[in-house]
């Protein structure tokens, strides 16, 4: 019975209080993006990065802070659709693995004339992979906690108005 | 809730002003006592002094049988709802009602319940999701009181919470403040300049000036033996009229009139046979009918009583009439007074039998 009046109260203080938990993950995954970001182009591998995928790729990035900023205030005030944006954005960094990091990981680096010597190196790949990962599992973490809250506190929502 | 107790308390800021002179007052479990005062007066530096935001200079400070007067306001267990009513304007009104809970880690849905409890109370269950800047000032005086209510504090202490409100939200909110007292039977100390709020208040008043307690009493107590010509003079709506009269022969002797005393107010007057006192009466008891006559200046209908101001002589006087008067500037209007205060010319004490 106690148990059951905790859990009510629980789910009532969903009315008053923000889903500042979806909204912190995400902010943190901006962070952690931001992370990536400056540390992926590097200056000793001559003219590899000189293309359209640079604009792009910095374009990208821009956007996707706005969007995820933007996404952090739709579940902090319990918006579905923003949840449902916050794990395609996850969904999206993972995805971003296999585009500039992966394909420079795999390219010599044209200034070394080496086939051993990567324009990424098996370190910086390792870290910029971590911290797409890292920032794709909080997206999609944020996104989850915002569906459960979001239903969970529709469902109350809806419950009361039955009610009155 | 519980008592608190001001003992010898003085304020001297770091120029050597004096602000508060020896304060004592016995505030008793569950009671409103209003601090009246002129601006400047020191009712304000007193709150403050309880609640820790101003250094007590000397004097005991007693809540609960504790004394405080050494520790932070944190640790006083008092709540204060400020003028300007003090609201995060970034947070909602229930996060505004519950942060003080949040920072003492309370249990949050222990906070919810007292924050639920406090906005039924105080008619704020509908806004609980706004902003203070979507409220009306009367809603956002509320949220503060209700910031205070979460806390369950052993004191309230209320610092001008009306002075911003205009005429009429200033009268509802008054009857709100006067309801939660009731429901809560919560000590709390008032601080205000208005005198109306301080007599339809306060289950006992504090009249202060220059620093000084004037008197405590009843508000009745205040209204009708006030203790001097300062507390004579400032409580009540219109103030006091007063007369410097001679006693002579059993009767008090004006320059432009003279009127007859009572068997008790000549036996108050014994001792004061050919001297000049202040004579003071009320605007309600200069009544219609007598003779003295008064020469009118002004007539302010109030809807069921009227105030006529006007000239006896050389004095200023105010009577307040019942009816619906008509009187127009220049007229002649014939009073008695039916009750009257006398004060020692010298120490400004009222005389007393």
């Amino acid at each position: 019975m106690a148990e059951n009046k905790e859990a009510l109260i629980k789910k009532d203080r969903l009315r008053f209080t923000k889903n500042k938990m979806s909204s912190t993950l995400i902010i943190l995954a901006i962070v952690v993006n931001a992370l990536y970001f400056v540390s992926i182009y590097r200056t000793d591998v001559g003219t590899y990065y000189y293309n359209i995928t640079i604009g792009a790729s910095v374009l990208y990035n821009l956007i996707f802070m706005l969007v995820a900023f933007l996404t952090s205030e739709g579940v902090k005030n319990y918006k579905m659709s923003y949840s449902y944006v916050s794990i395609v954005l996850g969904i999206l960094q993972i995805a971003r693995i296999f585009y500039l990091p992966a394909e420079a990981h795999n390219t010599p680096n044209p200034m070394v004339g080496s086939e051993n010597e990567m324009v990424m190196s098996g370190e910086q790949f390792t870290y910029v992979t971590v911290c797409l990962c890292l920032s794709a599992v909080l997206l999609v973490c944020a996104g989850i906690v915002g569906i459960m809250k979001t239903t969970t506190l529709n469902n109350y929502k809806a419950e009361l108005e039955k009610k009155q | 809730m519980s008592d608190l107790k001001l003992q010898h308390l003085e304020k001297v800021y770091d120029n050597n002003v004096k602000a508060v002179y020896d304060f004592n007052l016995d505030v008793h479990d569950g009671e409103l006592i209003v601090l009246v005062g002129p601006s400047g007066c020191g009712k304000s530096t007193t709150l403050r002094m309880v609640a820790g935001l101003e250094d007590i200079s000397s004097g005991k400070l007693i809540i609960d049988g504790r004394d405080v007067t050494q520790m932070p306001p944190k640790d006083r267990d008092i709540a204060m709802v400020f003028q300007n009513y003090a609201l995060y304007g970034h947070m909602t009104v229930y996060e505004n009602m519950a942060f003080s809970l949040m920072l003492r880690k309370e249990n949050k849905n222990e906070i919810h319940q007292k924050v639920l409890a406090a906005a039924e109370i105080l008619d704020l269950t509908s806004q609980l999701n706004k902003k203070p800047a979507q409220l009306s000032g009367g809603q956002r005086q509320r949220v503060a009181m209700g910031r205070a209510i979460v806390r369950t504090p052993k004191v309230f202490l209320f610092d001008e919470p009306l002075s911003n409100l205009d005429a009429k939200l200033r009268s509802s909110t008054r009857r709100e403040i006067l309801l939660l007292h009731k429901r809560l039977n919560a000590t709390m100390l008032y601080v205000t300049h208005d005198q109306t709020e301080a007599l339809t208040l306060a289950d006992r008043i504090v009249c202060m000036s220059m620093g000084h307690v004037q008197q405590i009493g009843t508000p009745l107590e205040l209204y009708d033996t006030p203790a001097n010509l300062f507390v004579a003079g400032f409580i009540g709506l219109p103030p006091m009229n007063l007369f410097d009269v001679e006693i002579k022969d059993g009767k008090a002797v004006c320059t432009e009139f003279t009127t007859e005393l009572t068997a008790q107010e000549k036996e108050m007057l014994a001792g004061y046979e050919g001297r000049t006192v202040t004579m003071g009466v009320r605007p309600e008891n200069a009544v219609p009918g007598g003779d003295i006559t008064v020469q009118v200046i002004s007539n302010e209908n109030l809807g069921q009583n009227t105030l006529v101001n006007g000239t006896v002589g050389k004095h200023k006087i105010t009577c307040k009439f019942r009816d619906w008067c008509s009187y127009k500037y220049g007229d002649t209007v014939k009073v008695s007074f039916n009750k009257k205060h006398f004060f020692d010319k010298e120490t400004t004490n009222a005389i007393r039998a």
